[in-house]
């Protein structure tokens, strides 16, 4: 018999307890739990208050492209009463309508800020939002120094700004 | 999204850590088989998870133009192995017990049966005093029957020099199955 037929003679299966695979999963799962709640975090987080916060979580994400952080969203009674979203490294709490005296813009009938979020290209955000059917306060333009930004309505008038960088030097 | 090859699931998994399950759900259980054939069922049920963690852990390193993560955990698992090589060894010279016997169920001691109950035991130790890369890729080789592509990648040797650790592994076995002389082990 060749070497390697011999060798292959001394394969032999173990035999496993059933639940071997799902510790296996509990430690990788702990591991990347550890990783999700170590994440740095910016320490300013504005929180944004909806009447509907899940139809506004679809909208941020399709429109603007953010991200909900998973396992960030808080329940009550089978709704969800915050939940938070980031882009690039910034993040925005997406909470209840009237919670911590803070009102939608849906009920008070004006905003009482706007944001900035600084991305990539203008022009390409733009067509998105557009295509999912935000509202435009206003259009793309380029301004003097260069940088280019536009302006958008979420479902509940919160005002956002997008703005693409073109310098090095932040200007705002 | 299950037809999302390793490669992209990977990718998802530098913004969503969570997304890394997917690669467990798919792998684990190969992995499992495979640190269990090397080591047995209680020191691979111990390293599964410890594989998956540090695999995690590494994930932006993982060479996106692979589209199968297997042949890298593979590699993440050999390298785990290696400091368990006593566990490993016992393993492997109880396989070479469990072989010979198996050879001679009747417990005929007919001169073919006692040969192989010398030969298998043999062949343990001789795969045990291997360098521990050649013995690897003999292992991966002969055990997983993985490609020697996937064996490159799992190794992060080129080809031609997994090649030359199995012509290497080949020739030192041989060598020490068969002593000079004239009590040779094997006939063929």
């Amino acid at each position: 018999m060749r070497p390697m037929d011999l060798v292959r003679r001394l394969r032999r299966e173990a035999a496993f307890e059933p639940a071997a695979l799902e510790r296996g999963r509990a430690v990788l799962m702990a591991a990347i739990r550890q990783e999700v709640e170590h994440a740095p975090r910016p320490s300013i987080v504005p929180q944004v208050p909806y009447e509907d916060i899940g139809a506004a979580l679809v909208f941020l994400q399709h429109a603007f492209g953010f991200r909900e952080i998973p396992s960030s969203r808080i329940l009550h009674e089978e709704a969800v009463i915050h939940a938070m979203v980031e882009v690039g490294d910034g993040v925005i709490g997406i909470g209840s309508q009237g919670a911590h005296g803070a009102r939608s813009p849906q009920s008070t009938g004006m905003a009482s800020q706007y944001i900035t979020v600084y991305i990539d290209d203008v022009q390409a955000h733009y067509q998105r939002a557009l295509a999912a059917g935000a509202r435009i306060a206003r259009d793309p333009r380029e301004h003097s120094w260069g940088d280019r930004s536009y302006e958008a309505l979420d479902p509940e008038g919160h005002r956002w700004r997008f703005y693409q960088r073109t310098r090095e030097a932040p200007r705002i | 999204m299950s037809s999302s090859s390793d490669a992209d699931v990977i990718r998802r998994s530098l913004g969503v850590p969570e997304a890394f399950g997917l690669i467990y759900d798919r792998h684990a259980a190969a992995l499992l088989r495979f640190l269990g054939r090397r080591a047995g069922a209680k020191v691979a049920e111990g390293l599964l998870g410890e594989l998956f963690r540090i695999a995690f852990e590494r994930r932006k390193t993982f060479d996106a133009s692979r589209a199968s993560a297997l042949p890298w955990l593979y590699g993440i698992g050999a390298n785990l192995l290696l400091k368990h090589r006593r566990a490993e060894a016992r393993w492997l010279r109880a396989s070479g017990r469990m072989a010979a016997a198996l050879q001679t169920p009747d417990g005929r001691a007919s001169a073919g049966a006692l040969e192989a109950r010398l030969l298998f035991p043999r062949v343990a130790d001789a795969i045990e005093a291997l360098p521990d890369d050649e013995r690897e890729a003999l292992l991966l080789f002969a055990w997983e029957a993985l490609p020697y592509q996937s064996m490159a990648e799992a190794l992060e040797v080129p080809i031609g020099t997994v090649r030359s650790r199995l012509n290497r592994a080949r020739a030192r076995l041989r060598e020490l199955l068969e002593p000079k002389g004239k009590d040779r082990v094997t006939s063929r």
